[in-house]
């Protein structure tokens, strides 16, 4: 793995920019504008990850299920008034087929800048940004750090459960109908260990101090740098150029997919 | 003069329970005394600790009231169990959270971490070190040096060094006392040898949580002798007293010539690493292994090798048969988690002493009359219906244990099995396990406690840096004893 | 008493969040797979994404914790790499909005099937927002909109109304909920007997 700039960004910054272009592309109703942001946002992805193309690829592979999972319902059964095919209950038309994959593709340009938000961000620098520059509130992040703290936790604790029920003996069947039993083996203790850990870490952090309200200082300061500028430089491009080659360059004579 | 720290008729009642805890209790503390709480296991240490810091009700709520309630300001409070104290995932950031709650600048932070780090002896390659990678014991410092981050004007400590090998409660214990001048100090402790020194006034309670005693330790230690050996307390010269009492008894039986458990060139593997080794050991019924060796050293992630808890290389043979992925071990090996907690898998302490009958299909009444008569002797006939985590530490402790060793397996896998206990019950439970040992059983037995090693076990496992130094014979053996190994 | 949630409330129900975002990342590609069977079968799955909100409240039975719980899970998904992206996050402060919504109507008073049935329409309904904006759902065929509504609606009230209900009365026997819960008036009036 190496730090492309994209780690370096302020992690407030770098959430806010994309939940903007986020809610852009919810307006985005015309094909082509989003194909070509999705191609950018696909280079930019692969470009500044930074983590190995085997990692990725693996991480990537949901990504084709995502995409037939959102797009196949509207292209069988959207409504449409150009009919390519009928049959049965399915009914393809020309405008329900570019509707389907105009939300597959949304689906995949989100599913796209999300990961590249989670690959090049530290959760522990992302709510000690969110604490000093979004004015979260302690008690929230520290909450959520916490939390995460604990999944390794719980990832060992049910290893623990396991162990204990294997030195307890819990019986080992198999077979379907002994589901519903190892569920409920698992989930219930997992479930409860974690919530009575979840309020001793509480009880912990209030017997050392820990006060919501009271003023803090900062064990790792998030700052602002230049890069900040270059990625939100990046998103009003990625606006820019795809709307503009959308309009005089368009691979479809569709303007919006929405049924008119 | 106001009091510095006060309770006037206390009263406490946990949720559901019939009894109250703590029927107006007065204690009153002033500032710098330097005070030590005894009481039979379950009485109320902890809960009260837990009222005079101030968590009681503020964090937990649990109904009480009180005349009068003066507490300090600043407290620092190191907690029982030492999972389950820290907010974050690293060493440093976890002493950083407390410097950031008392707005410590930031410049400073680095080399604070160091300082207090160093003052508990906790010595690491990295500060950014993972806190779930520490051992049981290596954790409790880490959980005392945060508190000494806080500066409190009152330290509470319960059972702090519980967990910790013999090195390291003494230099834990003289980490406090060499910070201690002005410092308040409230301390819980079964085991007196070293605090004794540190504090200058003991409270005592009964069973009841009643205050049966209260003065000046030489006082108390003078002439409340009886009641401390009454309620089963820990006090000075317990174990001689108990060592001329029961002279220790030599192993009459013959040992069978055929090892019961064997291990050649046998490692024990965590996350491809392998972390203990052992070159060759046999081991034969009726012996009582001691496993002792440093915090870290390796000696619980030994016996989980044993226990096929994690992954092993090398061979290994019980009952002369080869032990494979398949083999299902709880019917030949008992097995006590080093954390009480992780042993329960019901809820409440009367089936989770059933349940590994149950598993069994033993009858009924046979389950009934058994959980009677354990419940009777390790003193849990009163939470008979409770949550097992609604114990106290020592009840959870003496649940883990017996809970385990219910179906007669020819093993008994211990870690740590007496920590936290209150003398009646150390000794009821290591009879217990002597009597067990004698009708032939095989004990191993991990503990940092010297005197349990000299006056019970046959045989000395010295575990240091993930290997098994020595092994060696201690007590009085008979010619038939170990000689043969 | 002090305003808002208690720092242990706010940590119990973030760590409930957490378990069930760990369970919604596994979700996840189960009911993508499903999805192109076509006839929203996957539909009736939709509504485990709405049982953290559910499952907090009826633990911890204050305001905001539904919300709070939701958004949480969500959050926990998408930093675990969810291949939903960014949208989760979105979709989360709807859902937890929606469930919120139902509990407050209650006056948060309420805890039985029914009110927690509705809850999980309320975050139903949530979602649903989304997909009218992102996937244009109203552009499906009446005939299957209506069926793409119902099975979630059915999904929605199995999962997260129902069987988060067994599952907190199950954990209910653990003990673990008087920890969250206030202590009953009838054990202070106890202390003075
Ligand atoms: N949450 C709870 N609900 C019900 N009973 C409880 C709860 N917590 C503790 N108790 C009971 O209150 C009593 C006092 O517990 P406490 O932990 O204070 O004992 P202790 O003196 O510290 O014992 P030990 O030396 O074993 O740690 C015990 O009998 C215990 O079973
Ligand atoms: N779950 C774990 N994952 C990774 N490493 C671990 C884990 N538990 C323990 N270790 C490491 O393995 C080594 C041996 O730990 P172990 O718990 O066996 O020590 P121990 O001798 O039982 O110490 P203690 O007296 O403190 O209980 C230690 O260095 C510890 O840091
Ligand atoms: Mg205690
Ligand atoms: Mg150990």
């Amino acid at each position: 793995m190496k730090e492309t700039w994209m780690y370096k960004i302020n992690p407030t910054v770098k959430l806010v920019g994309l939940i903007l272009l986020f809610i852009q592309i919810l307006t985005i109703h015309n094909i082509n504008i989003l194909l070509n942001l999705t191609i950018i946002v696909c280079l930019t992805f692969f470009l500044f990850n930074g983590f190995p193309l085997k990692i990725v690829a693996l991480l990537l592979l949901p990504f084709i299920l995502v995409f037939l999972s959102t797009s196949s319902s509207m292209i069988l059964f959207g409504k449409g008034d150009t009919t390519w095919i009928k049959w049965g209950l399915i009914h393809i038309t020309e405008e329900s087929f570019f509707r389907g994959i105009h939300i597959g593709t949304r689906a995949l340009v989100f599913a796209f800048l999300g990961l590249l938000f989670t690959l090049t961000t530290k959760p522990v620098l992302l709510f000690y940004s969110l604490m000093q520059q979004a004015r979260l509130k302690p008690k929230y992040a520290y909450s959520f750090l916490a939390g995460y703290r604990l999944i390794p936790i719980m990832y060992e604790e049910f290893k623990v459960i396991h162990q204990a029920l294997k030195v307890r003996g819990i019986q080992r069947k198999k077979g379907l109908s002994t589901i519903p039993s190892k569920l409920k083996a698992y989930c219930i203790p997992l479930l409860s260990q974690s919530i009575r850990r979840a309020h001793r870490i509480g009880v912990a952090m209030e017997a050392k101090k820990f006060s919501s309200n009271g003023k803090r200082t900062f064990y790792y300061q998030v700052g602002f740098s230049v890069n900040d500028l270059y990625f939100i430089a990046l998103l009003i491009g990625f606006s820019f150029v795809s709307y503009t080659f959308g309009h005089f360059y368009p691979y479809f004579p569709i303007q919006d997919v929405r049924y008119q | 003069m106001d009091p510095f720290m006060k309770v006037e008729n206390l009263r406490l009642k946990f949720p559901k329970e019939k009894d109250l805890l703590f029927k107006d209790l007065n204690v009153s503390i002033n500032k710098g005394e330097k005070v030590l709480l005894l009481g039979p296991s379950g009485c109320g240490k902890s809960t009260l600790l837990q009222v005079l810091a101030g968590i009681i009700p503020r964090s937990i709520e649990v109904p009480m009231k009180a005349d009068q309630l003066v507490l300090p300001d600043s407290s620092g409070y190191v907690f029982q169990d030492p999972d389950s104290q820290f907010c974050m995932p690293y060493v440093d950031e976890e002493i950083a959270f407390v410097l950031e709650n008392l707005q410590t600048p930031r410049d400073q932070m680095k080399q604070k971490i160091s300082h207090y780090l160093g003052k508990v002896g906790l010595q690491l390659s990295d500060l950014h070190t993972n806190i779930q990678t520490l051992s049981g014991g290596q954790k409790q410092r880490l959980a005392i040096a945060s508190i000494l981050a806080l500066e409190p004007e009152v330290l509470f400590l319960d059972e702090p060094t519980a967990m910790l090998d013999p090195e390291g409660t003494i230099e834990v214990w003289n980490t406090i006392e060499g910070l201690m001048d002005q410092q308040t100090l409230v301390i819980v402790e079964h085991k007196i040898e070293h605090v004794m020194r540190l504090v200058d006034r003991v409270i005592v309670f009964n069973q009841s949580g009643e205050i049966i005693a209260d003065g000046d330790k030489d006082e108390i230690i003078k002439s409340y002798l009886p009641i401390l050996r009454m309620n089963g307390i820990w006090y000075p010269g317990v174990w001689d007293e108990y060592m001329s009492e029961h002279p220790r008894v030599t192993l009459e039986e013959k040992i069978s010539d055929q090892p019961l458990m064997s291990l050649r060139d046998f490692e024990v593997v965590r996350k491809k690493e392998s972390v203990v080794k052992v070159p060759v050991v046999d081991v034969y019924s009726h012996e009582w292994i001691a496993i002792v060796g440093e915090n870290g050293a390796g000696k619980s992630t030994l016996l989980q090798g044993i226990m096929q808890l994690l992954e092993t290389k090398g061979e290994y043979h019980l009952s002369g048969k080869k032990v494979t992925k398949k083999r299902e071990l709880f019917h030949e090996l008992a097995y006590v988690f080093q954390n009480p907690e992780f042993q329960f898998v019901t809820n409440s302490v009367e089936d989770e002493l059933a349940h590994s009958l149950k598993v069994f299909h033993t009858e009924e009444h046979l389950i009934a009359e058994k959980v009677e008569e354990m419940l009777t002797r390790f003193s849990l006939e009163d939470h008979r219906e409770k949550h097992p985590y609604q114990l106290s530490m020592g009840q959870k402790r003496r649940l883990s244990v017996a809970s385990s060793i219910m179906q007669n397996q020819r093993i008994l896998l211990l870690d740590e099995p007496t920590f936290g206990q209150d003398s009646k019950n150390t000794f009821a439970l290591l009879e217990f396990l002597e009597q067990e040992r004698q009708i032939g059983t095989t004990i191993l037995m991990i503990t940092h406690d010297e005197q349990i090693v000299e006056q019970f076990a046959t045989r000395r496992w010295i575990i240091s840096k993930g290997e098994l130094s020595r092994d060696e014979t201690v007590g009085k053996m008979n010619q038939f004893g170990l000689l043969h190994v | 008493m002090s305003k808002g949630l208690k720092l242990t409330d706010i940590l119990v129900t973030v760590v409930i969040a957490i378990v069930f975002g760990v369970i919604y990342k596994l979700w996840s590609p189960l009911y993508a797979a499903v999805a192109p069977l076509g006839l929203h079968v996957d539909q009736l799955l939709y509504g485990m994404w709405f049982i953290a909100a559910t499952v907090a409240f009826l633990i911890i039975r204050k305001p905001g914790v539904a919300f709070l719980a939701e958004v949480a899970a969500a959050s926990g998904e998408f930093l675990m790499g969810s291949e939903w992206g960014l949208e989760v996050l979105i979709y989360g402060v709807l859902q937890g909005l929606g469930a919120e919504l139902v509990f407050m109507l209650f006056l948060y008073k309420r805890f039985d099937l029914l009110v927690v049935s509705l809850a999980a329409v309320g975050s139903t309904i949530g979602s649903l927002i989304m997909d009218f904006y992102k996937g244009y759902i109203g552009d499906l065929a009446l005939w299957n909109l209506s069926l793409f509504m119902g099975a979630r609606v059915i999904g929605a009230i199995l999962i997260a109304g129902v069987f988060a209900y067994v599952l907190v009365k199950a954990l209910e026997k653990t003990g673990v909920t008087n920890l969250v819960r206030s202590a009953n008036q009838s054990d202070y009036d106890a202390l003075n007997q």
